[in-house]
This record gives structure tokens, sequence and C-alpha cells, in this order.
């Protein structure tokens, strides 16, 4: 029978050390006798927690979008033939794939990988429709950049929201900032492929209501009373 | 085409959920259940094949238990899983998993054995505690019928032989719910504990056993009794804690302590039937002297749990799902409003939990078989601890269960309990070695 000498409380001859204070137990006068510890009351075995299949809502999901695929790609090469009309449905059933199946099958991908690929996946299906008006460079000088920005500001405010766990305040504002930088890039855009002189103007008006938005979050997070006021009455 | 046709088992009865068992379901995460533990040692090992067979034997009479939860467009609801039962299994070392609804055959309960012990983990939309140990203590009945035995019905072991009776099946909450008055909840954020998390699924156990009549001698010197002096002992723990921590800024410490109400009102449920109050003091006052905890906690509790105040709560809570603007909303609206409610207030309420089981009424010859009883209250949702005591004729076990590295709340505890001259026994699964 040993007991804890900080703690006073009699520790089970399973324990080596007492799981209070992580004081060890030594018994004088066993010191060199070899160590002979008893059965613990607790087994050792560890369970795992079994894992839900989803992956039979995967393959229904990808069954019902490749018959989809092929289907209009067949109708498109026998039946109907006037235009590539099949590769925006075979874009769109890649794209949706590209969607869903990494939240069913491989949950454990990085979520910037995934956003990454969802990014990716936007850019290729309007690169079809690009393919099909070839004439103009809209697709290089509006759309790769806009959905690479789309896609910075996703990622930002997954890191923001994994390092930072912010409230639902705190989210609103990051929202809000990364709404006004949106519509700025798409004024930019827009402007720079008109070939028109870079300044803003209607994304300003959006800028203003953003920043008075921002202005008040910033005023309600910093307030504790004021917070707790809404965080009370909006139940947030 | 056998899939395509219905079978007549599929057109038996459907339970609603019951008034807490509604929240459970949507704290769901993939790392945390509202799983508890009862366990049963008994002076014996454990016979697996038998205790399969008493399992086997015994879940006809708790239809709750053999249920599967399922998501309705508005509300959950438990149906009758037809599927095999789930197996007999042998312990493991992070008791109280996650139990994820699809798994387990559907099942929402678990049976292990390990060397003399039993022990029975439900997932608490099914029921709490004190219907818990109704089927803990009858399986464990006929189990030692099955070993030859005599074990009569009485004292918490049910009639296997017998249906069971609709009342036990009945939320007893909207029974009851009766008042006209609903008061207002407090939202006040309470002390919580900040502590290392321990890494996925890992659940460590410092469980205490003392003797009851000592136990019961030091509540009595304080002039309290054995619930009210474990929450202040607890009280008393989390302030020292929190002057050690944070000394400049200190918050209200708040117990969630669950009250069964069968006290209160007269209800033969299976389901759940339990409110939460939350005992209380605020260092911000002041500090408090034990003793000053003790006669705060005595005069709460004293004050809160009657049946009129407990009726007002429940009755907040039956409104809340009556309203017909609450039940037209879709369950996975729901869903999220429930959850930020739960993490963003609720769960920020109290900085730890407590539940007392009680003295367990048991026959004298299932006694005569059993060594101890201990009660678990698994994962708590937010690193902190959790505490569950439960008595067995004169050995109180305390089980403190946490998801964090320290062990300072465990300490303070249990040094109080020594300093006031109790014996403390204690059993920890921290520091064993995975095979």
């Amino acid at each position: 029978m040993s007991y804890c000498v900080n703690c006073g409380v009699e520790l089970d001859p399973s324990l080596k050390r007492c799981p209070l204070c992580n004081t060890p137990v030594i018994h004088p006068s066993q010191l060199a006798q070899k160590d002979t510890q008893a059965r613990s009351f607790y087994p050792s075995r560890k369970g795992q927690v079994d894992t839900v299949k989803r992956t039979d809502i995967a393959i229904l999901i990808s069954v019902i979008l490749v018959g989809t695929a092929i289907a209009c790609g067949l109708l498109n090469l026998f039946v109907y033939r006037q235009n590539h009309w099949s590769f925006y449905v075979i874009g769109a059933c890649i794209l949706l794939w590209i969607f869903f199946t990494p939240m069913l099958i491989y949950s454990r991908l990085s979520i910037y990988l995934t956003i990454l690929f969802d990014a990716a996946a936007v850019a290729a299906y309007i690169g079809i429709v690009a393919y099909e008006f070839p004439k103009t460079v809209w697709y290089t000088h509006v759309v790769l950049p806009l959905v690479a920005v789309t896609a910075g500001l996703v990622m930002l405010y997954a890191f923001l929201r994994r390092k930072l766990s912010p409230s639902v305040l705190a989210s609103a504002l990051i929202l809000i900032l990364e709404l006004a930088v949106f519509c700025i890039s798409i004024e930019l855009l827009t402007r720079y492929y008109l070939e028109k002189r870079l300044y803003i103007s209607w994304s300003a008006v959006v800028l203003t209501c953003c920043a008075v938005i921002a202005a008040a979050l910033f005023t309600i997070i910093t307030r504790v009373r004021l917070r707790e006021e809404i965080r009370r009455r909006m139940h947030i | 085409m056998h899939a395509f046709k219905s079978s007549p088992a599929d057109k038996k009865n459907w339970y609603k959920l019951d008034l807490s068992a509604n929240v459970y379901p949507t704290l769901q995460r993939r790392n945390f259940s509202s799983v508890f533990r009862l366990s049963v040692t008994l002076k014996e090992p454990v016979d697996p094949v038998l205790l399969s067979e008493a399992f086997t034997r015994t879940i006809p009479r708790f239809p709750i238990f053999a249920s599967a939860i399922r998501s309705g467009l508005f509300w959950r609801y438990l149906e009758p899983n037809p599927r095999p039962l789930p197996t007999v299994q042998e312990d493991i070392s992070n008791p109280c998993m996650p139990m994820p609804f699809k798994s387990n055959n559907e099942y929402l309960i678990r049976i292990y054995y390990y060397e003399c012990t039993i022990s029975l983990e439900a997932f608490h939309s099914l029921t709490d505690g004190t219907g818990g140990l109704y089927f803990l203590r009858t399986l464990t009945a006929v189990y030692l019928r099955l070993k030859g035995h005599e074990i009569p019905n009485g004292h918490g072991v049910l009639d296997i032989t017998q249906s069971p009776p609709p009342e036990e099946l009945e939320d007893s909450y909207m029974r009851y719910a009766r008042s006209s008055f609903r008061p207002k909840r407090s939202q006040e954020k309470a002390y919580r504990l900040r502590g290392t998390p321990e890494p996925f699924y890992t659940l460590n156990i410092i469980s205490g056993s003392v003797p009851t009549d000592a136990l019961k001698a030091a509540a009595s010197r304080y002039g309290a009794s054995i619930t009210e002096y474990l929450n202040a002992v607890l009280l008393y723990a989390l302030m020292q804690e929190q002057k050690s921590r944070h000394p400049f800024r200190e918050h209200p410490l708040k117990l969630a302590l669950p009250v069964n109400l069968r006290r209160f009102f007269p209800s033969n449920t299976m389901r759940n039937f339990i409110s939460m109050v939350y005992p209380s003091i605020d260092p911000r006052m002041g500090d408090y002297s034990f003793e000053e905890i003790v006669v705060q906690v005595h005069h709460y509790m004293r004050y809160y749990i009657n049946n009129k105040f407990l009726n007002a709560d429940i009755t907040t809570n039956a409104y809340i799902r009556n309203h017909p603007l609450i039940r037209l909303v879709p369950l996975f609206i729901k869903d999220i409003f429930v959850r930020q409610f739960y993490i963003r207030i609720q769960d920020k309420q109290s900085s730890a939990g407590l539940t007392n089981l009680g003295l367990v009424d048991i026959s004298p010859q299932l006694a005569g078989h059993i060594d101890h009883m201990e009660a678990l209250m698994g994962q708590p949702f937010s690193a902190r601890t959790n505490c569950a005591v439960i008595s067995f004729q004169n050995t109180t076990v305390i089980n403190f269960a946490s998801s964090i590295v320290e062990a300072d709340i465990e300490k303070l505890f249990f040094r109080k309990l020594v300093r006031d001259g109790i014996h403390v026994k204690i059993k920890s699964n921290r520091f064993i070695e995975e095979e």
C-alpha cells in the first residue's frame, strides 16, 4: 500500500506515480528489487472509433455525373451535332465531381488544397467557354485573375478562421473587408480589360459602405459591454 | 428484389426524443458524443459468453436501449433497430469514445467487460443515469442468474419476462411542464479552465474511492449533505485554480449539476428526466473561505431544488420546443442555431460538471456479488473536467474525466478531502502504456 507523499492519497498498486501531482512512488527498501508492477484496474487496449463510410453516396454521385457526361457526349456526337454544346455539360459534371467528392471520399485533404482544386476546376470550366469564343482576351484578363483573387480571399478567410478562431462578429468583420477587396478587384480588372483608365468609381461606394460597417463591427468587438449586449440580443 | 419490400418489423413504433435528448445529437462532432458510462465490478471475473447471452435476454425489456436515431425533416426521433445486437467487447483504455450514429449497427449503447467489471456506455439521448442504472442492474442480475445464482427482481432489477409498460417510455417532461411562468436564465459567463488538450480520443480518468460514512461525517461537520459538500469542494478547487492562474481577472465559478426530477415528479420513465442547476460563487465579490462556500451551496440548493423552480425550468424548455415557429424550422437550421447557442452561451455558463447518482439501491442477494460501482460522465464538450459520483454500500467512487493534460483540479479536490480526514484511494488510466 503506497501513499503519495505530496497529496496524502492512497495509490493503487499499479501506479508508479501519483496521477494528481506526478510524484514517483518509491519504496526505499525495495529500490534494488526488480520492478514488479501490479495489474491495473484499467485495460491497456485502446479503442478505435468506427469510421462512417460515406463511399456509397460518393459512388452514387459519381455514377450520376459520369452517366450524364457520357450520355450528353454521345448525343452531341451522333444526334445533335450543331456545335460543341456537350462540353459545357461534361465540364459541369467534372466541376461538380471535384466539388463534392473530396467532402465524401477523401475528407482529410488540406482545406487550402481543396480550395485550390475548386478554383482550378472553376477556371477550367470557364476555360471551356473561352475555347468556344477564342477571339477575345477576356479569359486571361478578367476571369483568371478574378478566380485567383477569389481563391486567395477564401484561403485567407480559412486561414484566419483556423488560426484566430474568430467569433461571429469578428468573422463578419473579416468577410466585410474581403468583400470590399473583391469589389475593387472586379472594377479594376474590368477597366483593365476595357483598356480604360484605372480608377475606382462604383466600388468606391461599396468600399465606403464596407468601411462604415467594419468600423461599427470593430467598435462593437472592442467595447465589452456593447459586445455582450449584442451577443445576448442576437444569441451569437 | 427483397430490398424493395418493406418487412413487418419496419412498421413498429417510433419515439420522439425527449426534451433534453434533443440537444445531444446536435452537439455530435467527429471527436465528441454525449456518452456516459456506468460500471459494476463483481467479485469474480466476467464470462463474456454468458454476458452476451444476458444482454440478448435483457434488451427486449428496454426497447429504448435497442433503438437507432434518425433525422426527420423537423426533428430527430428514435426508431426500433432491427439489426443484430452489437457484440459484447473487451474493455478499452479510452472509454466513452465518440459514437457515430451509423456505426455499431446503429445501436447507441455499448457493453464492455474487463476482468471483473461490466460496463455500459449509452448515448445520452436514450436515457439518463437513472435509466442506465436500471438497465445495468437488470443486466447484472440476468448474468448472475445465468451463472446459477438466485437473484430476485425488485430494487432496480426489472422483470425481463414482462413487456415494458408505456409509462417507462413516456417523455415525462411534457407531462409535468405546467408552470405558467417561465423564468429568464442567467447568461453570465463562468470561469473556464484552460488546459493543454490531449490527442484525439484520449480520456483521462482519475478515480478516487472514499468510505461513504467518512464522507457523510465530513459533510455533516459543515452542516451539508454529501452532494452539497462535494459541490463545495469542487468549487473550492476551481477557486484556488483561478486564483493561481488568473489572479487579476476573476470570473464567477459555476458547476453544472443535473438533478433527477423523479425525486420531485412521480415518474417511471426510462428516458431522460433531469434538469440542470448551477451552484455558483462569485470571487469578484471577495474571497470565500471553504465554510462560506458550503453555506452558499447549501442555501442555493435548498432554494432552487424544489418542484416549483424545477417545473418552471422544464416549462421554459417545453415552451421553446412547442413554439409553432420553432417547430416549422427545418432540422438542419435548428441544428445550426442550437449548436451555436450551446457553444457560445450554454457551454460557457459552467466551469465544470458534477453529477451525483447517489446511493444505488440494490437487493442484498445481488449486492453480495458486487464489489463496487462506478459512473463516468464521458468526454466534456470543451476542454475541462467532469466529475461523476456514485455510492454503493460504504464505497463512494468519485470519477473525474477530462480531455486535458493537467490534473490540477483533481489534485486540489482530493487534497481537500484528505485534509478533511477522508481516506482517498486513487486509481487512474493515466500512464498506462498502450499495448
